[in-house]
């Protein structure tokens, strides 16, 4: 079983942190004029909160491009909570899953065009790759110390967790009693499943995590069982909630807790399992781009989604409900803590990005492509 | 320079060589440009990553094999919705243009209705009937003492069922036109000799109609193989894909297999070009012995009583293809969660709030609005110009411009947005991600319809007009401004009207090349669908329909005016 450690931010951990830092442009990161205006100019507070960006100019510039790969609502709950905050700087974004943003963004760049400020992805593999090649600006927030080591990118300044969205089992309380329902991963392979089960597309970044993490805990021979089970595949949460909550399936092989929250207060007939081996967790990652078109936007934008301020939107907003990992985060609109839940990370991030084919290719054969 | 040689540069550049040869060029940049790319991609072999490619080779295609089930679901939903299709289309041509049922004009026009509701509102609707679980028939179905469900729309036949709905509409307009250009004494005579309607249906009708409806059969079965909104929402839930989903699923996934979908698509493409070819062929074959030099007056046949049982037929189409999607959009849109049986708690309004609020409506909607307006505006001029080029000008290579402009004819939608978002990214002028891009691709994949539509009209017009101006001296661009567009005028309203109805339902294409400074409403309505819940998509269905209604209203109205000007 895959934990994560939990760490407190330490003067070590912030000593390390600097240390990154400095040897950045050391290590083949091009040599940062924003880092540089970080380290040599005080952070202001606005609102409530520390930034190094530029706030004059960031209304100056006027816009904020987001490309993100939460659904539409959830996309434009995001960028409406910091246009409300600051609303001489507009917002537009183009939303698509994981997979898709992320081949969007690369075929932009490497044809020079260069129109994204700020970039969210719910899988942590792109968002390394993508740190490798040097697309994210490298902008360390006033924020950043208040986030453990592990929920920042290393060296720090690339991306962070702007929340974690976990998943467990989910069901239809009129199709399926208590007493039938899973309570394990391994129920969700009992036969009486067949058919009537759903889970996500290859493209979910969430959907690869789960498939990491249980192979790990299970074996290979898990999600072989689970193809046996013909399940319904589709792009987003609440795809699989509104099937659910309607019964075109049963239960749902990965119920995310902020759809069971939104449909909950729907009014809709669903029930959430949480396995005792843990739920499966995917970070979701935000990062200034490089060559942003507005770069102080893009800053300012990254110091409003790490703050207190920010990440309450986050975790508040019913299209949204992430889970924070700020440390001084309060409960979730259910009154649960995200650290109250045990999760189930990948422990291994290297290894879990280079299994990424492994896993098109199996889910997609399990799904006919 | 001497007097000949003037002469000889006059006649060079004369203002028809070079309108002609501009708007050539810049339809063949158009459809060539994008084509390009999609072959490169799709004969590239090499890393993925690397653009341009650094190896070329067959692999993509012979990996095609992989898909069996794949290829085989498209065969299957395209061939059982062209016949689906033909079916209604036929009986629908049949009843509206040789019988004398009631309403006849009102259902005429009732018929072009599925058309502008798009096949996409279709889906949507038929999902929320027809699902097996959920779905409000079958809910009606359980309530009325039936077992588990009557219907399942998420089915290859179920598919083909909601796609021959919509194309069914396609299939009429052909299918009538030819049976409109019937000469009725040929039925009459058979009735005279006592043969029954029903006889005389299937022995004179049907064999005189066979070209035109195998015609019409060739150009909706390629329709259908291109056809990718009905099979995205019905299909998906079932796992059930056919190419085009496909092909969109496996571009959309990290990391991308572009060179697949891209085999996908140049070998659609190619079974489409190959169906669309022989479409022409039999057009052109011209075997219709039903128009002659002998004046006739189509008359329709009194069928007597059977004329309600007809009628009865009628108001069931337009009922399964129009008022019940509608109706159940409206009902869906007005819950929390939708059901046949809601409580009192679960109406609510909340749904269009939430629309109203959303990129999809705000600016979408706008930008569509736009879109059509540009698109239909530079397009009638365009492809006015490609009709006359390609049907009137003598000027050598027009034969070889109609095979260019109705390229995009044989390549889906989607199919062609790759190739186009490839190309355009790489462009020197920074118009990827913005409305000029979808300009341009709406323009590019509309040549066959708005040039095929003009020149109908066109040819139509006795060339000696043209020349009897030309004789009295009048320059091109004069015989073409006082005497060619004139007579054009309603061939042009009707082609803009197209296009622009076109262009403001599109998918394909957009879904792909959308930004986020120039998102459409029709793939806001699929991205939708993925990522929020079948009410709120329902609402931004019927608030797309609506605000396309109320357009077309005014546009409609506009044209009258403008039409029933006196022409100087």
């Amino acid at each position: 079983m895959a934990g994560i450690k939990n760490r407190n931010v330490t003067r070590r951990t912030l000593l390390k942190i600097g240390g990154a830092i400095s040897a950045a442009p050391f290590v083949g990161f091009p040599a940062p004029g924003v880092l540089a205006q970080g380290q040599t100019k005080s952070p202001t507070k606005v609102l409530d909160f520390m930034t190094n960006a530029d706030v004059a100019k960031a209304e100056q510039e006027g816009q904020l491009v987001f490309y993100c790969h939460e659904n539409e609502p959830g996309t434009a709950g995001i960028v409406e909570g910091f246009h409300k905050d600051f609303p001489k700087i507009n917002t537009s974004y183009v939303r698509a899953q994981t997979g898709a943003l992320y081949n969007k963004i690369l075929s932009e760049r490497s044809a020079g065009r260069f129109d994204v400020d700020v970039i969210q992805l719910s899988d942590l593999a792109p968002a390394v790759d993508f740190q490798k090649k040097g697309g994210y600006e490298q902008y360390v927030s006033p924020e950043s110390p208040a986030y453990k080591a592990e929920h920042l990118s290393s060296p720090v300044g690339s991306f962070f967790w702007t929340g974690v969205d976990p998943a467990g089992i989910a069901y239809n309380k009129a199709k399926v009693t208590p007493s039938e329902a899973p309570k394990t991963w391994q129920d969700i392979l009992n036969p009486r499943w067949k058919g009537v089960i759903s889970c996500k597309i290859s493209a979910s970044g969430l959907q690869f995590v789960q498939w990491y993490a249980l192979r790990k805990l299970y074996g290979p021979g898990f999600w072989k069982e689970f193809a046996k089970q013909n399940p319904h595949a589709f792009d987003s949460r609440v795809q699989l909630f509104d099937r659910l909550a309607k019964g075109d399936d049963k239960i749902t092989a990965i119920g995310e807790y902020p759809a069971y929250i939104l449909f909950k207060e729907k009014g809709a007939n669903v029930e959430f399992v949480a396995p005792p081996d843990g739920l499966v967790a995917t970070p979701l990652i935000v990062g200034a781009v490089s060559k942003a078109p507005h770069p102080e936007a893009a800053k300012l934008f990254v110091d409003w989604a790490m703050s207190k301020r920010g990440q309450a939107w986050y975790q508040t907003n019913p299209n949204l409900y992430y889970g924070s990992v700020r440390t001084d985060a309060p409960p979730m609109p259910t009154g649960v803590r995200l650290s109250e839940f045990k999760l189930l990370y990948p422990a291994d991030w290297d290894d879990y990005a280079n299994q990424r084919d492994v896993f098109s290719k199996e889910w997609n054969g399990m799904l006919g492509l | 320079m001497t007097v000949s040689t003037v002469e000889s540069a006059r006649t060079w550049f004369s203002a028809q060589k070079i309108a002609g040869y501009g708007v050539a060029a810049v339809a063949a940049v158009f459809v060539l440009y994008p084509v390009y790319f999609l072959l490169q991609a799709a004969f590239d072999v090499g890393d993925p990553q690397v653009r341009p490619p650094t190896a070329y080779g067959l692999d993509n295609f012979s990996g095609l094999f992989q898909f069996p089930q794949i290829l085989l679901n498209t065969l299957n939903v395209s061939l059982a919705a062209t016949v689906m299709a033909l079916v209604f289309g036929f009986v629908m041509a049949w009843i509206l243009a040789r019988t004398n049922v009631p309403g006849r004009r009102l259902f005429e026009q009732l018929m072009a209705v599925p058309y502008y509701l798009t096949p996409l509102l279709g889906a949507l609707a038929w999902s929320l009937l027809g699902s097996p679980e959920s779905g409000f028939i079958n809910q009606i179905w359980r309530a009325l003492g039936g077992h588990d469900h009557l219907i399942d729309i998420n089915t290859g036949y179920g598919i083909a069922w909601v796609m021959a709905l919509f194309e069914g509409s396609v299939a009429f307009v052909m299918i009538a036109a030819v049976m409109k250009s019937m000469d009725p004494s040929l039925e009459e005579a058979s009735q005279v000799i006592g043969a029954s309607r029903l006889r005389t249906m299937l022995r004179i009708t049907l064999p005189l109609v066979v070209p035109g409806v195998l015609g019409a059969a060739i150009f909706v079965f390629a329709e259908m193989l291109g056809s990718f909104a009905v099979a995205l929402v019905l299909g998906l839930p079932n796992r059930y894909y056919v190419v085009t989903t496909a092909i969109y699923q496996l571009v959309q996934q990290y990391p991308p297999k572009i060179q697949t979908a891209a085999a996908m698509g140049v070998s659609l493409f190619a079974v489409m070009f190959v169906m669309l070819f022989l479409y022409r062929r039999i057009v052109m074959a011209g075997s219709y012995v039903t128009i002659t030099g002998k004046a006739f007056r189509p008359r329709v046949a009194d069928v007597g009583p059977l004329r309600y049982v007809l009628l009865g037929v009628c108001v069931f189409y337009v009922f399964v293809a129009v008022a019940l999607p509608l109706a159940t959009l409206l009902y869906a849109s007005v819950q929390k969660i939708a059901v046949a049986f809601p409580t009192a708690g679960n109406w609510t309004l909340d749904n269009f709030r939430t629309a109203m609020s959303m990129n999809a409506v705000r600016s979408a909607l706008g930008n569509s609005l736009l879109l059509g307006f540009g698109t239909a505006t530079i397009g009638v001029v365009l492809m006015g110009l490609l009709a006359w080029l390609i049907y009137r000008s003598r000027l050598p290579a027009s034969g070889v411009m109609e095979y260019v402009v109705m390229f995009p004819q044989a390549v889906p939608r989607l199919v062609f947005a790759f190739g186009m978002m490839w190309a355009w990214v790489v462009f020197p002028i920074p118009i990827y991600g913005t409305l000029w891009l979808l300009l341009i691709a709406y323009i590019t994949v509309f040549l066959p319809l708005g040039v095929r539509t003009i020149a109908g009209v066109m040819l139509q017009i006795d060339k000696s007009l043209e020349e009897c101006a030309q004789m009295c001296g009048a320059s091109w661009a004069f015989r073409v401004r006082t005497v060619t567009v004139p007579l054009l005028v309603p061939g042009l309203v009707a082609a803009w009207l197209l296009l622009f109805i076109a262009s403001v339902r599109e998918l394909g294409a957009s879904i792909l090349l959308m930004g986020p400074h120039s998102k459409v409403i029709t793939p806001s309505i699929v991205e939708s669908w993925f990522g929020t819940s079948s009410e709120l998509t329902a609402t931004l269905a019927l608030i797309q329909t609506l605000v396309v209604a109320i357009a077309m209203i005014v546009l409609v109205a506009v044209t009258r005016r403008v039409g029933a000007q006196p022409v100087d």
